[in-house]
């Protein structure tokens, strides 16, 4: 259990996948304007990160690592994170018309997201096995939407601050994500996968 | 027509007092019919848009019938709103946060522990992904479950607010940002 615990704390917080990897900074600019978006964007990406996390260790233990396919990694995660996305689009809309309403419009985003590409890949370089995987792409998802709702507050403070004409709008968002990201180095050193 | 009878979504309200903190967009009125008006939200912009805009799916998405019928509402008929009218409507902050964790909560938790049983009671991968593909099924299930509740209780109908402006034709609004 000691070793799951770590595993979170080391994906979500130590390595967070934006702020310490630097994966999905267009999102992470992009639909943090809002708290509300964020939280959807959020709860989309880690369900989406987790579902091709589970199929693409499966993919790569039953077909790209026994015929050393390796070479043919990238495009088939892509392939793999485009149908999860479809199939949550599918199952969301099953589940309840209503939620699709709200959530549905940011599922088209994650497809191009390079953090679940950046996180699938991670798997496969940490060689885990299936349960450690997806901890880990869970948490790390976790982390990603944590820093996402965190930042889409600060920018909701910002825009009620009077802040210097020069550095209105994306530049004092890029120095606010990086003091966020001097915040989150605060946890280096806590624990490292 | 009958298609949306059929349906029948829980109607929504008229503004309350104490609803605060909405959650406010835009739609239109796109139909009248028993004692209802049917409503389709006009698209959001999920991300911040940039100059690709037209070439991304984003700014393409929603707009096949099916998609569109799928959004559709029912206001209350009394309101006095005509085909076409626009309006605005929101939901409470909290539903948004809600309905993210019926959807994509519940699986995700039912599927981490449907994982680590098959990985506690079979000790290989297999059983394990085994495991976490049932629960997530499991989850799916309850997430429907519960947002057929919620839905029946009306918390996830967005509420009509006031009449809204229409835009401008040339689509400016005059603003220091335009």
């Amino acid at each position: 259990m000691e070793h799951y615990l770590l595993l979170i704390i080391s994906a979500a917080l130590v390595s967070n996948v934006v702020l310490m990897r630097f994966l999905g900074l267009c999102s992470f600019m992009g639909v943090t304007t809002r708290v509300d978006t964020a939280i959807g964007m959020g709860a989309a990406t880690t369900f989406c990160i987790t579902i091709s996390a589970m199929i693409d260790w499966g993919v790569e233990k039953a077909l790209l690592e026994p015929y050393e396919l390796g070479y043919l990694r990238t495009v088939t995660f892509i392939l793999v994170i485009a149908a999860a996305v479809q199939f949550t689009e599918a199952v969301v809309r099953k589940v309840s018309p209503a939620m699709f309403q709200m959530l549905g419009i940011y599922l088209p985003l994650i497809t191009t997201n390079c953090a679940v590409l950046g996180v699938n890949l991670l798997l496969v370089e940490g060689k885990m096995n299936f349960i450690e995987s997806t901890v880990f792409a869970l948490a790390s998802s976790l982390g990603y939407s944590l820093v996402m709702v965190l930042f889409a507050g600060l920018r909701e403070r910002i825009a009620l601050a009077d802040v210097p004409r020069l550095f209105a709008g994306p530049p004092i968002g890029f120095i606010t994500a990086s003091l966020l990201a001097l915040a989150f180095m605060g946890f280096s050193g806590m624990s490292t996968n | 027509m009958s298609n949306l009878q059929s349906s029948a979504p829980p109607e929504s309200f008229f503004p309350n007092a104490d609803d605060r903190d909405m959650v406010e967009g835009f739609a239109r009125v796109v139909a009248l019919s028993g004692g209802k008006a049917w409503a389709e939200p006009e698209p959001a912009q999920s991300c911040g848009g940039c100059h690709s805009a037209g070439l991304c799916s984003i700014g393409k998405q929603g707009k096949t019938s099916a998609h569109q019928l799928a959004k559709r509402f029912a206001l209350p008929g009394d309101l006095g709103l005509a085909v076409g009218e626009r309006v605005v409507v929101g939901v409470r902050e909290d539903t948004l946060t809600k309905g993210a964790l019926t959807a994509y909560g519940l699986p995700l938790l039912a599927l981490l522990a449907g994982g680590i049983m098959g990985q506690e009671f079979g000790h290989s991968d297999g059983y394990a992904a085994l495991g976490a593909a049932g629960g997530l099924a499991a989850g799916l299930l309850a997430a429907r479950v519960v947002a057929g509740i919620l839905s029946a209780r009306g918390v996830l109908t967005p509420r009509f607010l006031r009449r809204a402006f229409e835009v401008p034709v040339d689509g400016t609004c005059h603003t220091e940002h335009g």
